[in-house]
């Protein structure tokens, strides 16, 4: 939008960045190959390429534990997203709510709720359920500070504009407060995702049944390092997709902004 | 075809805002402050203003800022609480002022218009406050944006209009109201000379005829006098009517005319020695 912004033609963009990562991978296999560092303990670009193979096309194990994680994410991300999207609205609605739960919600939120994973796979055993509530638990937090936030930023001209044309609080809410809020709301709902996706990933690795984390933890136990770095890849692949589409969907909805 | 059909809707929309103005409230005033003075605790905001406004007519106020003119627009508009008032009275068509006033309307120096909504949906959304039904304001807010010229920019959303363009669908989205009072405050504050200029034309063609009654709160001298039937001028600590000017340039006024009318220009020095009598800081009029 800003005009002074100075346009880069978007194909020397592409071929600077493929230029950049292309050399940082040379230079990385280029290392392994003259035995400057264990190839064996850091992995090596062609053996991960390699391993991705192996993993996506031979046996397409990887598919299958990606196709688990996703699961997890998704209910993860929905539960924790929905419960806070309606916790966060009635805080909105009645501020006297939130001002008698705000220490306790800060509480939680200030614990490292990761540490909470191993009691949750003990509560909630090594299937879906354990994964599924740490991925809830970060991602509820993040999108309750997010839809209470944009709650609260109403523009003060909107305000006088509802009550001079006699909008019923409740109507107020809808057609003035949430839409304001949209936007804060978004951004938290794609941090969340991430987190989604991290407290997921991290349940796996600590002890699971299936997964990407679980294959993560699984390979480096056997020192099979070109395999980590495989799922690393598919890892950061996803969530490059799932910010992606989620931004897409806010690009389409915030034409507006 | 289309325009013809437009000023069809028109002229039906022109006979129905007439009788807006109750017949009750006629003896009454429309606006009416006795003796008013309100305090905020120790803070005087204004003092002893009495101020009749008739049905229909148009009231521009003039002062510093200061003065009050802003606190008396809102607690007409119901926006303070009632305690505020502490001496004398301020009725509101007859009655106390209410919050949500149906039969008001109020326009900031802001637009105001919400972001997430089409001029068009900016244009309805007082209506839709109000609980017009969906057909009738559509066909409304397409008449008004096309009056005040937006016809062609109905689907823009806010950021993508100019300050002018934005102030034109407000104007729109008070003009779609069936308000009989209409409050307005510096609502061509933020613009630049010609757009303002466009604006207050626009005003008056909206307003001439509509039978409405205008309270007008503006920092220009110009303006209160090329628009307005009377000019009160407003002082400043404690706030305070000084002055309460008839201006007898006839209607329908015609803005460019009138900038080569003898009349007017006699008008704007008379408030202007006013003004000067007033007080002694004029350096922040005008």
């Amino acid at each position: 939008m800003n005009p002074q912004e100075k346009r880069h033609s978007p194909w020397l963009v592409f071929s600077s960045q493929i230029i950049v990562v292309g050399g940082l991978i040379g230079i990385w296999e280029y290392i392994m190959y003259i035995g400057w560092a264990s190839a064996a303990l850091y992995g090596q670009p062609s053996g991960i390429w390699d391993a991705l193979g192996y993993g996506l096309i031979e046996t397409t194990e990887l598919w299958q534990e990606l196709g688990w994680t996703m699961l997890a994410v998704l209910i993860a991300f929905g539960i924790g997203a929905g419960v806070a999207l309606i916790i966060g609205m009635l805080f909105v609605l009645f501020p006297f709510i939130e001002k008698v739960m705000e220490p306790l919600l800060a509480a939680l939120n200030a614990m490292p709720r990761i540490a909470l994973a191993p009691l949750l796979i003990l509560w909630f055993g090594l299937g879906m359920g354990s994964k599924v509530a740490i991925g809830a638990s970060l991602t509820f937090f993040i999108v309750l500070q997010s839809v209470t936030a944009g709650g609260r930023g109403v523009n003060q001209d909107h305000i006088t504009l509802s009550q001079t044309l006699g909008l019923k609080p409740l109507e107020s809410f809808w057609k003035i407060t949430m839409p304001t809020a949209v936007p804060t709301v978004f951004a938290g709902l794609r941090l969340g995702l991430m987190y989604a996706l991290l407290g997921v990933v991290a349940g796996e690795i600590i002890a699971s049944e299936h997964g990407l984390g679980q294959r993560v933890a699984y390979l480096t136990s056997s020192f099979d390092i070109n395999g980590v770095w495989a799922v690393v890849c598919v890892l950061s692949v996803v969530g490059m997709a799932l910010s992606w589409s989620l931004g897409a969907l806010e690009n389409r909805l915030l034409r507006w902004q | 075809m289309r325009h013809k059909r437009e000023s069809e809707m028109l002229s039906t929309v022109s006979k129905v805002q007439p009788q807006a103005p109750q017949a009750e409230s006629a003896a009454a005033g429309a606006v009416t402050l006795d003796q008013a003075t309100i305090r905020f605790g120790e803070v005087t905001a204004f003092q002893d203003v009495s101020l009749d406004i008739r049905p229909g007519e148009f009231v521009s106020v003039v002062g510093p800022s200061g003065c009050g003119k802003t606190t008396i627009l809102n607690y007409i508009a119901g926006l303070l609480p009632r305690e505020v008032l502490s001496e004398g009275s301020i009725d509101v068509l007859g009655e106390a002022p209410t919050t949500g006033n149906p039969h008001l309307g109020y326009m900031l120096a802001r637009d105001s218009l919400l972001p997430w909504r089409t001029a068009l949906g900016n244009a309805e959304f007082g209506m839709e406050a109000r609980g017009v039904a969906k057909a009738e304001r559509r066909a409304r807010a397409h008449e008004l944006l096309a009056r005040v010229g937006l016809k062609d920019f109905e689907k823009s959303y806010p950021k993508m209009l100019s300050h002018g363009m934005r102030q034109r669908v407000a104007l729109a989205r008070t003009f779609c109201l069936d308000a009989e009072l209409l409050l307005m405050d510096e609502p061509y504050g933020a613009l630049d000379a010609q757009t303002k200029f466009q604006l207050e034309e626009l005003l008056m063609d909206l307003w001439q005829g509509s039978g409405r009654t205008v309270l007008f709160i503006t920092h220009d001298l110009a303006e209160a006098i090329a628009l307005g039937d009377r000019v009160v001028v407003m002082a400043p600590r404690p706030g305070r009517i000084i002055s309460d000017i008839e201006i007898d340039l006839p209607r329908p006024r015609n803005l460019r005319a009138l900038q080569r009318d003898t009349r007017y220009h006699e008008l704007y020095r008379h408030v202007w020695s006013t003004l000067e009598e007033g007080f002694e800081n004029t350096g922040e009029q005008q």
